[in-house]
């Protein structure tokens, strides 16, 4: 076998994470590397997932388990490629670190964010609500370590974390650091964004109070989020008893995202049901132009969900909500095409079923890799002891990337054999 | 349950498709269109279901049908549409089928909107007045007369045979031939909608009012402009209209004078009525330039959210455009009285002749069918 046989995988959400298990346990040292603080990416934000509708960390702690027992897996938080360079098998990588200014010895006690003084808004919840600068996700964040955020934190001048801090843990000196790394392949998984609802301008995204993101949703129903899982509306808190799910929030359309954003239409479906199993009298609406349900099982959730008296079902996209600015209500309007006749509704909170970007759209890796008009690495175009998995490569949802890390790991066994 | 049995009409596709409707195809039904659209009516409104019917060749429906003359093309469905297909266009394309379908001689509209026949549609003006000119020896050697050294074009065509009786029959022949393209349309319409049955009186009050107003036309938002620049044109034309009218009642006692019959009316008088529509004349005239000229500069403004047009919009903006300036430039011309005056004064006189001989089949229709759509759809409760 080869000498160098490292491989580097780029991001730590679900898809990074399984490419690297996958590939260490076969053999193979791997880096992670991860533009955030902590590991788990876009599930770590999801309240339940497919396809066993189990919270995150069902899936999240087992792959964190086998991160920690195994020897061959490092891993690499607030870092970011800088540089690329050389072919399969002696790929030369330069990765920026950013400083966590918060060291190891950090047992989560929260005394930091206490005495933190400033506070910014809480990116991991969507801007739901807000944080402090010294901060950690959630109780299951992946390394459990807080993180001091570089752009709002004041620094040194401030230090009232670091005067809080029992355990010599905090330390706001630290600098930014420059790594090197010689790795026989490169895996892609660089995840994805919700696509900016602001642009919707007829929707409302980002303007109506009561007008939020699947995403935001996600947060809304989870337990660990801004709400305890409640659902309350944002505007004035109260309960949601009716919500419209507005689906290809940007999706399929040519002036947005050409794309089917794949998990969209099942996104809202499993929506429906956190809102009806908390609040029996709720009442949901999903308008859409086609509900597609991928596969076998899919298909069964909808029907079930379909079942649901409470539950309508319009055929027909959503073009234009505005609010009732006296109550917060939000108004939507679409045509019931099946009717043949303009609706008109008010409902408590309303739902943007955003499209999925790739992260690479405004954040290309520094390497040449080519993209897709839409920000898609394009996989036939990848030099040898590239691979891309998940969505980087098109929108997917959780299971499917799973099988295309698991499918990568072998790909990047081989780029680091092929090399003698 | 009543079967229903739907024949489409694939030349009709073909067709709408070839007219300017090419993004027909593309259309996935989301219904983005009547949601944005704020001139169609709540129930069943437009334009998705026209979009439906033209991909699947329903011509029958589509052209029995108010809705089509209802849209204003405001093109905010355009805008919005995920797809790129130009509901705007479609239905653009769809009432100028519908043209073909109800015009009296059918085959003029086919002639006026294809470029090749142009020049053979130019040339009946052109050639009468080629013809009236020899007739008078001006190509020989026969000079213009003129009133004390100075341009006068009634000296140059006498107007009650050279202007007043061949636009009186052009006029005759236009309203003749439009009165039974709208008959027709009408009976389509209501054949398809038996039980649209409210007052005739109100629709038709309604409509005006509407017209005047432009109140529809305002409802647009992406090419907000359009409504007023549409206004200006409108208006001045109105202002043009009574402008002949009084000129015509004016020249009456020297149609009379020219067959020895002296009315004895009072000259103060006719100089007033002069004085009143030269200026009525000028100023409609000014505006008729102004508005086109705000039409073309909305259309090139609007071009990439609403498309820029095809011919049959081209044809009949420019020949608006002409007419206004070479009607103003006829007179200036005649005022700093030089020569080329008569021929600007010609081409003037052809261009008005082409606006209105071919008025019924080209987009100059759209007065006739569209307030008629406004008429049989307010009566029928469709706003």
């Amino acid at each position: 076998m080869a000498e160098n046989k490292k491989v580097l995988v780029i991001g730590g959400g679900f898809s990074g994470l399984t490419a690297a298990v996958e590939t260490a346990e076969a053999g193979a040292e791997v880096v992670i590397v991860e533009r955030k603080p902590f590991l788990g990416g876009r599930v770590t934000q999801l309240n339940k997932y497919f396809p066993k509708l189990c919270p995150p960390n069902c899936g999240l702690e087992i792959n964190f388990k086998r991160i920690k027992n195994n020897g061959d897996i490092s891993f690499h938080t607030l870092a970011e490629v800088d540089k690329v360079s050389g072919q399969e098998g002696n790929y030369d990588v330069t990765i920026k670190l950013k400083p966590r200014f918060v060291n190891d010895k950090c047992v989560g006690c929260n005394a930091c964010a206490e005495a933190c003084p400033v506070e910014m808004p809480n990116e991991f919840n969507f801007g739901l609500n807000n944080t402090k600068a010294a901060y950690i996700t959630h109780n299951q964040a992946f390394p459990f370590l807080y993180a001091i955020d570089e752009k709002h934190c004041k620094g040194a001048s401030c230090g009232k974390c670091a005067e809080a801090c029992k355990y010599n843990a905090i330390d706001l000196s630290m600098k930014a650091e420059t790594l090197t790394l010689n790795v026989s392949s490169i895996i892609l998984a660089t995840g994805w964004d919700s696509y900016d609802v602001s642009k919707l301008d007829i929707l409302g995204g980002g303007r109506i109070k009561n007008v939020i993101t699947n995403m935001q949703m996600e947060r809304l129903a989870s337990p660990n989020g801004p709400t305890a899982g409640k659902i309350l509306r944002p505007s004035d808190g109260k309960e949601v008893k009716s919500i419209a799910f507005v689906q290809c929030a940007g999706s399929r359309d040519e002036n947005h995202l050409p794309y089917c954003s794949y998990i969209c239409c099942m996104a809202s479906l499993k929506q429906v049901t956190y809102l009806r199993d908390i609040y029996p009298d709720s009442k949901a609406t999903v308008f859409y132009i086609d509900i597609r349900t991928p596969g076998t099982r899919y298909e069964q959730f909808y029907t079930k969900i379909k079942e649901d008296p409470n539950v309508t079902l319009t055929k027909g996209k959503v073009a234009k909500i505005t609010e009732d600015s006296a109550t917060g209500d939000v108004i939507v309007v679409a045509e019931d095409i099946f009717a043949g006749k303009k609706v008109e509704a008010k409902f408590d909170m309303v739902v943007l079923a955003a499209g999925m970007v790739p992260s690479t759209k405004g954040l290309p890796v520094p390497a040449d890799i080519s993209y897709t008009a839409d920000g898609f690495v394009i996989p036939s175009k990848l030099k040898k002891g590239i691979y891309a998995v998940g969505t980087a490569k098109s929108p997917v949802d959780v299971s499917r990337s799973v099988q295309d890390a698991t499918g990568v790991a072998i790909k990047s066994i081989q780029s680091a054999r092929r090399v003698k | 349950m009543a079967e229903q049995v739907i024949k489409p009409d694939l030349n009709f596709i073909n067709d709408v498709i070839a007219s300017g409707g090419e993004s027909l195809k593309k259309c996935f039904q989301c219904a983005t269109c009547s949601v944005v659209c704020n001139v169609t009516p709540e129930d069943k409104p437009f334009p998705r279901k026209e979009m439906l019917q033209a991909q699947w060749g329903l011509k029958d429906k589509l052209l029995a049908n108010p809705d089509i003359w209802l849209c204003h093309q405001c093109s905010d469905c355009t805008a919005y549409c995920p797809r790129g297909a130009k509901p705007g266009e479609v239905l653009g394309a769809i009432r100028k089928m519908s043209l073909q379908e109800f015009s009296v001689p059918g085959f003029m509209v086919k002639m006026v909107n294809q470029p090749k026949f142009l020049l053979v549609l130019l040339a009946v003006p052109a050639l009468l007045y080629i013809l009236i000119i020899a007739s008078q020896g001006f190509f020989g050697d026969v000079s213009i007369p003129t009133e004390d050294g100075k341009i006068v074009y009634g000296k140059f065509l006498f107007s009650l045979y050279y202007v007043d009786t061949v636009f009186t029959a052009i006029a005759l022949f236009a309203a003749f031939s439009l009165l039974l393209g709208i008959t027709k349309y009408w009976r389509a319409m209501s054949a398809a909608a038996p039980n649209a049955k409210g007052s005739f009186g109100k629709a038709l009050s309604d409509t005006i009012l509407e017209i005047l107003g432009h109140n529809r036309f305002r409802k647009c938002e992406v090419t907000k402009g359009r409504a007023t620049a549409h206004m200006l044109v409108f208006y001045s034309f109105i202002g043009l209209f009574i402008t002949t009218i009084l000129a015509f009642a004016k020249v009456i006692p020297e149609y009379f004078e020219h067959f020895g019959t002296h009315l004895g009316i009072d000259q103060s008088l006719l100089d007033g009525l002069t004085v009143i529509y030269k200026i009525l004349g000028n100023i409609s005239a000014a505006a008729l330039v102004l508005g086109i000229l705000l039409v073309i500069s909305n259309r090139f403004k609007n071009q990439e959210k609403a498309g820029l047009g095809g011919y049959y919009d081209w044809l009949f903006i420019l020949l608006v455009a002409g007419v206004g300036v070479s009607g103003l430039l006829a007179q200036f011309l005649r005022m700093a009285n030089t020569v080329v005056a008569y021929p600007t004064y010609v081409v003037h006189l052809c261009l008005v002749f082409f606006l209105f001989a071919y008025a019924p089949f080209s987009k100059m229709a759209h007065m006739a069918y569209r307030a008629t759509a406004m008429i049989f759809a307010k009566q029928a409760g469709r706003g």
